[in-house]
């Protein structure tokens, strides 16, 4: 099934590959500049990843360089990536990163290099700098160094069941107050089925979490304190919790993508709250295709504000041979290639290769495409980048919130202990220099 | 004596049925990984689980498609076999040694890298091998990992030379017999079976380490356990890829202990001679 | 083969000519002798020491160091020690480890004991049936997390469905707080059960046939057997097989990096656990040494107690 669904792609990209070569011909700028040279990939195995390396020989062929691909899951990729990191070690020289979770962190450590002025100078004359998200970019960009180019946007959005929407004679939910009297109603309409699911994992909360906060209008730090136990922000930590207590499915607390989508995918769960990613994952076998709608996660009290974040490609500052490791991440994310795996199912965070006519014409051809990419552009245009704590130690911030969403949902602290707990936490987090 | 064989007959029976139930509940969650393994991916997750389905292969031949992973898979012999071979050629003179001296220090100080947790050494040995150019080797990988086959070979070894008769030895050394040639010639025969299951284990526990080859190997070297972590990424799980992995991987170690299992389970004597 | 059965008659024709040898001689053999001893212990001592040397004095050195969240690296002493002392989590750590490490011991020596019992008994069982009745240790613990992570899933795994097939209650295992560790612990059960029924058993086929006998003949039941004569025989076998999942299970890690990764909440958050998430997810790699050298302590304090165990039960 999901052969059919994406054999469009399959087409259309042989066409690409014959005649969308990165045609940069600039007089000072040379693809085979580095001919001969050998440049080492840190890759998180990921759908964006696999997309990518699916054009490695064309990368080769360009430039006459030989692409070395070390890839992981995310979890080891990061464990391998921060040992070579500490070892100070120049063995890779080019990783994938989540600005959005490690930036602050890697960028501190000075694991990054600067890519600014090698983005202006070094460029190929149609890579498009600025055709690139400015938000994404800017999401990349540390005390004004831009160190990571961004590979694609994603974000949580709804997967919502139709066929059951419409027995039990429910809208799709333009509010959370909506959503939660969906979930209500799905509860007492279909008790086979699990109203509502999304992360409760720990470590993995904050990514659907923030877009509940965001929503609702309440914001992590205020005056640089944590600010989890304002009114918003014990309204995010109730709303977010209750539907997962309520309305969730026994253990969700162990739950993250694997389960969500697992669950989903085989008509248990009637909405799932998950990575735009999943959507190849859901669609497996076929059986959802006909019956999910899709929307960005409905509004709170301050609209729509998404979680919009993107994988990105950073050069390793402990790299000897920096600008060849650029001349890689340039090809990656030019408008070429973006759309190219666009044509794979990669939502582009290139406006423009959103636009393209090619592109929509891909869209068009299945309505599930077609509401994903319509999310996409919600998650595009008004998208927040910000997933945990805006601090250096992002990562560490999101355990803490975590801990607070689940202190909630196993009932074993009153919502002002939870959230006076991981407040105190946060500030000693935030504190931090 | 007249009615004990019909009270024996029950307690052999008593005996089976524990067994049989013993042997359901090791088993069953195996042989569902495999059946699993042989379902349309999407379907491993299904609720209720399918009994009845259409076996398909198709999981294997994704997993050969889309990973290398039969060179995944000769990583992993290279390394456990270097490495087993390595900690039997460190491991039975030092074994024969501990057990003649009684001195127990060197056993003590191979199991002492088997108390720190694994995730000490990551770090430290990457700085080490980085040193000398050696990381994605299958050098450093076999290293590494010796560390862990080297005391699992000398504890094992240690009751089965403890074994031996000393007569055996002394009547060897008057007759001018070298300590090296006592080891060769009159102790190693002797011990053949438990140098045998120090081998097995030492394979079995060599080839199931995942945690240094994550860091030691790169694209080249990289192990199959190591990467059986792949098929559980974000937009990219896939259970059924995963438990055919899954199957394959656990599948050497387990022939070998099938193929082996006479000497495994008459050999594994620790600690059970008088000491 | 034949060498070694030729050996002892070789021996002992030649034992009374060496009792005439000079005492220098025998001195210089002495000395040959230890040398040659040292020299076959030493490959393993010098590789072992070369190993695992510079690991553990770099991590005393980083130890002493903090690395701050901006990535500056700076000596603070045992400023990272006095955090640990500090920590809540450290101590909560502590305790999921040990708790997680009694229930699984108990339950392993245990039922290993009885598995390698009846196996013992069964005499007649191929040895293919034994090898598959070992079979669970020979997986490697990350295939056997990620299968048993799919059985025990609360919606959508097996166990849940033949519970209530049952008329049970289903379970939400691993992500019960109360019931992760226990949960965790079956898994562990499940894998290393036969491992220590393997190693009881090699110590059963050692015993003396002759205990049994004698046994027999004085009409002794099974039970008064077993309790009497084979138990005590046994212990110190038991212990050794306890000390080797010792020095694991106080390391616990792989199946719950695979299945928990510590939660829910951080209910099963093992020191080991807790050491690797400081510094791989949240980079503190001074804290996260400190951490991983004192769960070091712990574990080589435990084989030092086992092993006066052992000692004193030997016979």
């Amino acid at each position: 099934m999901m052969a059919r669904m994406f054999a469009a792609c399959a087409a259309l990209t042989l066409v690409a590959v014959g005649t969308a070569t990165p045609s940069a011909r600039a007089a000072d700028f040379d693809w085979k500049k580095f001919q001969g040279k050998t440049v080492t990939f840190l890759v998180n195995n990921n759908p964006v990843a696999q997309a990518l390396l699916t054009y490695k020989s064309d990368f080769e062929k360009l430039t006459g360089m030989t692409l070395k691909v070390d890839s992981y899951q995310e979890q080891q990729m990061r464990q391998r990536l921060v040992t070579v990191m500490n070892a100070r070690s120049d063995e890779v020289d080019v990783f994938m990163t989540l600005p959005s979770r490690e930036g602050e962190q890697f960028a501190a450590a000075g694991w990054y290099a600067d890519l600014s002025a090698m983005s202006k100078d070094q460029a190929a004359k149609d890579y498009d700098l600025a055709g690139l998200s400015q938000a994404l970019r800017k999401a990349g960009t540390f005390n004004g160094k831009l160190t990571s180019m961004p590979m694609n946007i994603e974000g949580p959005i709804l997967y919502y069941r139709t066929d059951i929407f419409k027995k039990c004679g429910i809208e799709a939910p333009a509010t959370i107050k909506d959503l939660e009297a969906a979930a209500q109603k799905i509860k007492s309409c279909d008790s086979a089925v699990t109203p509502f699911v999304s992360r409760g994992l720990k470590p993995a909360v904050a990514y659907t979490f923030s877009n509940v906060l965001h929503n609702v209008g309440g914001s992590y730090i205020v005056d640089g304190k944590s600010n989890l136990c304002s009114p918003k922000g014990k309204e995010a930590l109730e709303s977010y919790s209750r539907l997962l207590r309520d309305f969730g499915p026994p253990g969700v607390v162990n739950y993250s993508f694997q389960q969500i989508s697992a669950l989903y995918r085989s008509g248990r769960a009637a909405m799932s709250f998950e990575s735009s990613n999943e959507l190849r994952t859901v669609m497996e076998g076929g059986a959802r295709l006909k019956d999910t709608g899709l929307a960005p996660f409905p509004a709170g009290e301050a609209g729509q504000v998404p979680t919009a974040i993107g994988w990105g490609m950073a050069v390793s500052a402990h790299s000897k041979q920096p600008d060849a490791g650029w001349y890689f991440v340039q090809w990656a994310t030019s408008p070429e290639i973006q759309k190219r795996m666009a044509l794979q199912g990669i939502a582009p965070p290139r406006p423009a290769v959103a636009n393209d006519p090619e592109y929509r014409k891909w869209i068009e051809e299945e309505p599930v495409r077609k509401q994903w990419q319509a999310a996409l552009d919600v998650l595009a245009t008004k998208g927040s980048s910000e997933v945990g704590y805006p601090i250096v130690a992002n990562p560490e911030s999101r355990e803490f919130i975590g801990q607070a969403v689940q202190d909630l949902i196993l009932k074993q602290k009153p919502i002002d202990q939870a959230c006076a707990d991981a407040d105190k936490a946060l500030d000693a987090l935030i504190a931090q220099k | 004596m007249t009615e004990a064989p019909t009270v024996d007959i029950w307690i052999r029976r008593l005996n089976l049925l524990q067994l049989i139930v013993a042997g359901v509940i090791i088993l069953a969650p195996t042989v569902w990984m495999v059946l699993s393994s042989l379902k349309p991916s999407f379907e491993v997750t299904a609720y209720p689980p399918t009994l009845l389905f259409s076996p398909t292969l198709e999981n294997y031949v994704q997993l050969t498609e889309t990973t290398p992973f039969l060179d995944y898979a000769i990583n992993s012999l290279i390394v456990t076999i270097g490495s087993t071979g390595l900690g039997l050629l460190f491991g039975i003179p030092a074994a024969f040694a501990v057990s003649w001296t009684r001195i127990s220090w060197p056993a003590i100080l191979t199991l002492a890298a088997r108390m720190a947790p694994g995730t000490l050494f990551l770090l430290p040995w990457y700085v080490m091998f980085r040193q000398v150019g050696m990381i994605g080797s299958y050098s450093a990988l076999i290293l590494s990992h010796a560390v862990i086959t080297l005391p699992i070979i000398i504890w094992i070894l240690l009751p089965s030379f403890d074994a031996i008769p000393r007569s055996i030895f002394e009547a060897a050394q008057v007759d001018g017999c070298s300590v090296t040639r006592i080891l060769w010639r009159i102790a190693l025969p002797l011990v053949a079976s438990g140098i045998a299951v120090a081998a097995i284990l030492a394979f079995v526990f060599s080839w199931n380490y995942f945690l240094f080859a994550l860091v030691l190997s790169n694209g080249d070297s990289k192990t199959l356990i190591a990467a059986a972590f792949n098929f559980i990424g974000e937009g990219s799980t896939q259970w059924g890829a995963l438990m055919a992995a899954a199957t394959l991987i656990a599948l050497p170690p387990l022939i070998l202990a099938m193929l082996v299992q006479r000497w495994l389970v008459s050999g594994l004597t620790l600690g059970a001679v008088k000491g | 083969m034949a060498s070694a059965a030729d050996a002892p008659v070789q021996g002992q024709s030649d034992g009374e000519r060496s009792t005439g040898m000079s005492g220098a001689a025998a001195a210089l053999t002495q000395d040959r002798q230890r040398l040659e001893l040292a020299a076959l212990s030493a490959p393993a001592v010098i590789f072992t020491a070369a190993m695992i040397a510079f690991p553990v004095v770099y991590t005393v050195w980083l130890g002493f160091q903090s690395f701050s969240s901006t990535g500056r690296q700076s000596f603070v002493g045992l400023d990272n020690y006095s955090k640990l002392v500090a920590d809540r989590e450290f101590w909560h750590g502590l305790w999921v480890t040990f708790a997680l490490y009694v229930l699984s011991l108990v339950l392993q020596v245990v039922l290993g004991v009885w598995l390698a019992l009846a196996l013992f008994h069964a005499k007649r069982l191929p040895g293919i049936v034994r090898s598959l009745f070992i079979s669970p240790f020979m997986m490697p613990p990350v295939v056997a997390g990620m299968m048993w992570l799919v059985i025990l899933d609360p919606s959508l795994g097996a166990a849940n469905y033949i519970l209530q097939f049952l008329g049970l209650p289903p379970s939400e295992w691993l992500a019960s707080p109360t019931w992760v560790i226990p949960t965790v612990a079956l898994i562990d059960t499940w894998q290393w059960t036969p491992f220590v029924a393997l190693i009881v058993l090699g110590g059963l086929q050692s015993l003396p046939p002759s205990v049994y006998e004698a046994a027999q003949i004085d009409g002794a039941s099974a039970f008064k057997t077993f309790h009497r004569i084979t138990l005590p025989l046994l212990l110190p076998t038991i212990v050794t097989a306890a000390i080797l999942r010792s020095v694991d299970l106080l390391r616990f890690f792989d199946i719950i990096y695979i299945t928990t990764q510590g939660g829910p909440g951080n209910a099963s958050n093992t020191l080991n656990i807790y050491g690797f998430r400081v510094g791989f997810e949240f980079f503190n790699i001074g804290y996260a040494s400190a951490l991983m050298l004192t769960l070091t302590a712990i574990v080589f304090g435990a084989v030092l107690a086992f092993n006066r165990l052992r000692n004193a039960v030997a016979w």
